[in-house]
C-alpha cells in the first residue's frame, strides 16, 4: 500500500489560458502533468498527479476544502473567495489590475458600484468611505456604467482596450493581480517533503 | 420546513452516535488516567461582549430582558468557572499548584455554515491551569497525540509558537499599522507580499532576513535548528528556547510537525500553539495552545471536535461492520454482553422465525438453546474456517461460565 503522505498530488487548475502557463511552470519545477488530449475531460489521472479542471472561481473552494492539495489561481479570484489558503509562490503570470472604472469625465459620489467581485468592491467602497451599494453581476460589467445601472464598476483591466472602446476610464487601481500557486493548509504540513522542494523550484522559475 | 433542522446542525444516527459515544468515553478515560478531573459546565451563559467569540454567539433574551448567549467555546467557560471557584488561579502571584481539568460539551457558533464547519459542535478537551513551563506544554502535546491515537487514527501534531513571529516584529520595530498586514502575509506564507511590506516599512538587514525566512520554517523538527540562525533579540531567543524546551521532552518526534510561521490570533495565544491532523484528512481535528493572560494568568489547553473526527474516521474506516448476535436465549445473551459482545434480542419466539429475522437484519449468528447457530447463506455452503473460529469463540464464552 502506498504511503498516504506520498500519494501523487491533486492539482486544481482553472480552465483556459492560465492552465497552459500553470502546467508549463509546474513542468519546469519538475512536476510534469501530461494531460490527455481531450479538452472535455474534467479529471486527468497522470503518474505524477491528478489534475482537476474547473472555473477559476472554484479553485479556492477545492483547495480550501482539501479536495485538491494545491492549485493555481489569480490573486483577484482568491481575494474575492475570502478563503485562507497558503500562497507561497507568485507565478508572475496572468498579470492584470483590479480597478475602479467610470465613464470618462464623470465625478461626484459613488452611489452604486457594479462588479463581478462584490466582496472586493464592498471592501474598497468601505475603505474609501463611499456609502455605495454593490450590484453583483456575472459578466460584461462595463455595460452597467453605459446603461446607468451603476455609476462605477470594479473589474479587472488587462490592456484597457474595452475601456477605450466604450469611453470609460480607469479612475483608481485597487491592486495588481497575478496568478498564485496556492496550497491547502493541512496538505502543506502533511506533505511537506513533497511540497517544500516543489515550492522552492517554482519560486526559482518565477524569478527568471 | 417542518422537521428540517436549521442549517449547520445535524442528527447523529445509530452508527455515528455509537462511535461518538465511544470516543467520548475513551478520551475521558485517557485524560482521567493523566489526572485531569472532569467538570461539567452550563450551556447557557450570560452574554459578554468581551468573550473571544462574542460575535459568533447565538444570543437569547431572558425573561427579565437580560441578554444571554449559548456557549460558543469551552475554554472561556472553563476560565469563568475557575475564576469563581478557584479564585487563587485568577491572580498571577499565587498560582503555582497545577489544576488539570477535563471538559466535554456542545458549543454553538453563529457562523456561515459550510461543509466542513458545523454550527453545533461537540467538543472534548483539557485545560492545564496555573503553571507556565515547557514541560506542561509538552504534556499537552503528548496528550494531543494520544487523543488522536485513542480514537483509532494516525496522529500528526503540528506545533508552533506565534510568540516567535511577534518577537521578531517587535525587535524589527514594525509599527502597529504594518504589523497586522505583515502578520497576515507571514501567515499566508506569501513571501512576495512579506518582501513588499518590509520594503514599505524600510526594514532591512537581519530583521528583514528573519521575517522573510519565517514563513518557510515549517516541516519536521529539524527546522528548529535552522530557526536559531534568525534570532534577532532576547524575546525571539526566549520564544524559540521555550519551544526547544518542550520538544526536548520527546524521544520520538516522528509524528511531530513544526511551523514557526504561525501568526494568527497573535493577541490571544501567548505561547505554543498546536493542531493535530491525521494522515490524508485535510482539516485539523484538534486545536489549542497557551493563552496566558487572555482569560487566566497561566493556562493552556486544547479541544477536539467530534464532528470533524466523524468525517475523518468515516474516510479511514469505510464499510466496516461489527459482528453481531441475535438471541432467543436471554441467559446466554447476558453472558455474551458481559464479555463485551453486542447482542440483539430477537422479536421472534421460535428458532426458524429467528433465523429469518437474523438473515433479514444481516446478523451472522443466532443464539438459541445455549448453542450458536450460523445464519446460513441461501446456498447452504459449509462454514469457512474463519467462521468456525468465531463460533468457537462465542461458545467458549457461553461455556466458560458454566464450567
Amino acid at each position: 500500500m502506498p504511503d498516504a503522505e506520498t500519494r501523487p498530488l491533486v492539482v486544481a487548475l482553472p480552465k483556459g489560458r492560465v492552465m497552459g502557463h500553470a502546467l508549463d511552470a509546474l513542468a519546469k519545477a519538475g512536476l510534469s502533468l501530461k494531460l490527455a488530449d481531450d479538452d472535455r475531460r474534467l479529471r486527468h489521472e497522470t503518474p505524477e498527479g491528478t489534475v482537476l479542471v474547473m472555473r477559476n472561481a472554484d479553485v479556492p473552494t477545492y483547495v480550501d476544502l482539501g479536495v485538491a492539495d494545491v492549485g493555481v489561481v489569480g490573486k483577484d479570484v482568491l481575494l474575492e473567495s475570502g478563503r485562507r489558503l497558503y500562497e507561497p509562490v507568485d507565478l508572475g503570470i496572468a498579470h492584470c489590475r483590479m480597478s475602479l472604472i467610470r465613464p470618462r469625465g464623470t465625478h461626484g459620489t459613488l452611489n452604486r458600484i457594479a462588479s463581478k467581485y462584490p466582496r472586493i468592491a464592498a471592501s474598497y467602497a468601505a475603505e474609501q468611505g463611499h456609502p455605495a451599494e454593490i450590484v453583483p453581476l456575472k459578466g460584461n460589467v462595463e455595460l452597467a456604467c453605459l446603461s446607468g445601472l451603476a455609476d462605477a464598476v470594479v473589474d479587472v483591466v488587462e490592456t484597457g482596450a474595452t475601456l477605450t472602446a466604450n469611453d470609460l476610464e480607469e479612475v483608481d487601481v485597487i491592486f495588481e493581480s497575478t496568478a498564485r500557486f496556492v496550497v491547502n493548509r493541512a496538505a502543506l504540513k502533511l506533505r511537506a517533503s513533497q511540497l517544500r522542494p516543489l515550492i522552492a523550484r517554482l519560486r526559482e522559475g518565477a524569478k527568471s | 420546513m417542518n422537521g428540517v433542522p436549521p442549517s449547520g446542525v445535524r442528527a447523529h444516527l445509530p452508527g455515528a452516535a455509537k462511535a461518538r459515544q465511544e470516543w467520548r468515553n475513551r478520551l475521558a478515560e485517557l485524560y482521567e488516567s493523566w489526572g485531569y478531573q472532569p467538570i461539567e459546565l452550563p450551556g447557557l451563559e450570560r452574554y459578554d461582549s468581551n468573550h473571544p467569540r462574542a460575535e459568533e454567539s447565538f444570543k437569547l433574551t431572558d425573561r427579565d430582558g437580560t441578554l444571554l448567549a449559548l456557549r460558543s467555546d469551552l475554554t472561556p467557560a472553563v476560565a469563568r468557572v475557575v475564576q469563581r471557584h478557584w479564585p487563587d488561579y485568577a491572580s498571577a502571584a499565587s498560582a503555582q499548584r497545577p489544576l488539570r481539568l477535563h471538559v466535554q460539551g456542545t458549543v454553538w457558533q453563529a457562523i456561515n455554515p459550510e461543509i466542513t464547519r458545523n454550527r453545533e459542535i461537540t467538543q472534548v478537551g483539557v485545560e492545564f491551569i496555573g503553571v507556565r513551563h515547557p514541560r506542561v506544554d509538552a504534556e499537552l502535546i503528548h496528550l494531543a497525540r494520544e487523543s488522536i491515537r485513542t480514537v483509532g487514527l494516525t496522529p500528526r501534531v503540528e506545533v508552533g509558537n506565534p510568540g516567535f513571529v511577534r518577537a521578531l516584529m517587535d525587535e524589527a520595530g514594525v509599527d502597529s499599522e504594518l504589523r497586522v498586514r505583515l502578520a497576515d502575509a507571514i501567515d499566508r506564507k506569501d513571501v512576495g507580499d512579506v518582501q513588499a511590506l518590509l520594503d514599505m516599512g524600510e526594514i532591512r538587514g537581519a530583521h528583514a532576513n528573519a521575517l522573510l525566512a519565517v514563513p518557510d520554517l515549517y516541516g519536521g523538527t529539524e527546522r528548529l535548528k535552522e530557526a536559531r540562525a534568525f534570532v534577532t533579540g532576547e524575546a525571539s531567543d526566549a520564544a524559540l528556547s521555550y519551544l526547544e524546551g518542550a520538544l526536548a521532552e520527546f524521544d520520538d518526534d516522528s509524528e511531530l510537525l513544526l511551523d514557526l510561521g504561525m501568526a494568527r490570533r497573535l493577541s490571544y495565544y501567548t505561547g505554543l500553539t498546536f493542531r493535530a491532523y491525521t494522515v490524508d484528512f485535510s482539516q485539523p481535528l484538534l486545536g489549542g495552545g497557551r493563552y496566558d493572560g487572555a482569560l487566566l494568568p497561566y493556562a493552556a489547553g486544547f479541544s477536539i471536535g467530534l464532528e470533524r473526527l466523524e468525517s475523518a474516521w468515516m474516510l479511514a474506516h469505510e464499510g466496516e461492520e461489527p459482528a453481531q448476535v441475535l438471541a432467543l436465549d436471554d441467559e446466554g445473551a447476558h453472558r455474551l454482553r458481559k464479555a463485551g459482545i453486542p447482542v440483539i434480542r430477537a422479536i421472534s419466539s421460535n428458532r426458524d422465525a429467528a433465523i429469518n429475522e437474523a438473515a433479514e437484519l444481516g446478523i451472522p449468528w443466532l443464539l438459541a438453546d445455549g448453542d450458536v447457530h450460523a445464519v446460513a447463506p441461501a446456498d447452504g455452503d459449509a462454514l469457512t474456517s474463519e467462521d468456525e473460529a468465531d463460533r468457537a469463540e462465542l461458545l467458549k464464552i457461553l461455556g466458560g461460565h458454566d464450567a
